[in-house]
């Protein structure tokens, strides 16, 4: 075995691994924006609590007061102003894109775990293609594609009204 | 191509005798008709520079030997036509994913030995019968085609230098190894399941694997180690199918 490399060159092989399908067929396409889709949504999600939690107020939002009805009001609007900024909107529709995406291409990489809509072993003869990248596979993968860019589309055009 | 033309081989070095630190080398070698990537690299060690290492053995995509990274792709080296490659320029490194012995020679210890720990042979529960085997055992042709796919492997390791959860967890089995235990796994005449599956049952296991299919890609033997995966996932999640 290889002696233990250090946590920088970890790192670096593991982003080249993740970023680079290219070369490598469909599959690792899939592989790569299942990662990046993946990180993507839990870094959203993590924005999405500070964000509702913290941007105004600060801890103090989820205590209650004798004004709770006016405060509640005054952090939501200012939130929504702080929120109301293009930039935002591009990033949620970007995040509409990747989470129809993983949750699409998710259901399809269990099913394939499970061992379901995979062809079966076959003698392989030359130009052998494989069978573990059927057609159901490989329709599925492009599913979840369009089933994202439908997201992606709808949700440009409810921030930026661009079909108009 | 035509007879005369010429490629330009982009050469990964590296001696660890020598300072141990990896560059590469340009040679210029003239092509003909049919010219694999291993013949270019004879040419170099005969004609240009005895000092580069290859491991080479059959010639002709049985022995498993000549896995090397050819322009980004892990391939056979005597499978690998310098026409089908549609270039000029050739790079050409070792396998990924593994410790390097010299110039382009790979160290496969610690691929052989993951292969070693799937128990790649037949079991039998019978002592007696596994030392000093005496009974034939009948196969029908269907229970062959179940397995037989699996069996063409060589062994070559390109898989194991593709595979993206290999290159971030070194206690992964790997391609490889894993489609030879649901190889073991499903011929009938084997009678280990239980023990094949503790084997490989755990988070750096089978589990593991993310179906990249980056494997079943880049496999000269038409193997497809992801199939395997995901076929023997399915018999540890479901229960072993029948016949
Ligand atoms: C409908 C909902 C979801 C489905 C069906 C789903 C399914 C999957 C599947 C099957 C994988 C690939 C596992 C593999 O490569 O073997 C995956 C990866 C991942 N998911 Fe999800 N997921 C869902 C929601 C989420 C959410 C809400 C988050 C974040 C909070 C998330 C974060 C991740 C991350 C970080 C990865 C990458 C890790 C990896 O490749 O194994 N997922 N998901
Ligand atoms: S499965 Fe294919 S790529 Fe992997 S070692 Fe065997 S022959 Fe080589
Ligand atoms: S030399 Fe035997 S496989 Fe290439």
């Amino acid at each position: 075995m290889a002696g233990r490399r250090n946590g920088l060159a970890v790192l670096v092989e593991a982003l080249r691994t993740w970023l680079v399908p290219y070369r490598y067929g469909l599959e690792r396409w899939s592989y790569t924006l299942q990662r990046i889709s993946g990180v993507v949504i839990t870094l959203y999600f993590v924005a999405h609590i500070v964000e509702t939690g913290y941007v105004v107020g600060g801890p103090s939002v989820w205590t209650i007061r004798p004004d709770a009805q006016q405060y509640a009001e005054r952090v939501w609007t200012e939130t929504i102003k702080f929120l109301s900024n293009p930039l935002f909107d591009a990033g949620l529709a970007i995040i509409g894109f990747f989470v129809a995406f993983h949750t699409i291409n998710g259901i399809r990489l269990f099913l394939a775990h499970f061992g379901w809509g995979l062809g079966r072993p076959t003698r392989p003869e030359p130009m052998h293609r494989p069978q573990s990248m059927s057609p159901t596979q490989r329709a599925l993968f492009w599913a979840s594609i369009a089933f994202a860019v439908f997201a992606l589309v709808y949700t440009t055009n409810a921030f930026f009204g661009v079909l108009a | 191509m035509s007879g005369t033309s010429e490629v330009l081989l982009r050469v990964y070095r590296y001696d660890p005798s020598n300072g141990g630190k990896p560059r590469y080398q340009n040679y210029r070698v003239p092509t003909f008709r049919g010219m694999t990537v291993l013949d270019a690299l004879i040419y170099i060690k005969e004609n240009l520079d005895p000092t580069l290492s290859i491991r080479y053995s059959c010639r002709m995509a049985s022995c498993g030997s000549c896995g090397m990274t050819i322009n980004g792709l892990p391939r056979l080296a005597c499978f690998t036509q310098i026409s089908e490659l549609r270039s000029k320029y050739i790079l050409v490194q070792p396998l990924r994913n593994l410790p390097i012995i010299k110039d382009l020679v790979a160290d496969l210890d610690e691929f052989f030995n993951k292969h070693k720990l799937v128990k790649p042979y037949l079991i039998r529960r019978d002592v007696e019968e596994q030392e000093n085997p005496r009974e034939q055992y009948r196969q029908s042709e269907e229970e062959l085609e179940r397995y037989v796919q699996f069996a063409y492997c060589i062994k070559c390791a390109l898989c194991y230098s593709a595979c993206p959860v290999v290159s971030t967890d070194k206690s992964f089995p790997g391609p490889q190894a894993l489609a030879q235990l649901y190889r073991y796994y499903i011929d009938t005449r084997d009678e280990a399941r239980e023990e094949r599956i503790r084997i490989v049952d755990g988070a750096h296991g089978i589990w593991r694997c993310h179906f990249a299919d980056s494997c079943s890609q880049v496999c000269p033997k038409g193997v497809d180690p992801a199939l395997a995966i995901q076929l023997m996932r399915r018999e540890m999640m479901f229960g072993p199918s029948k016949g």
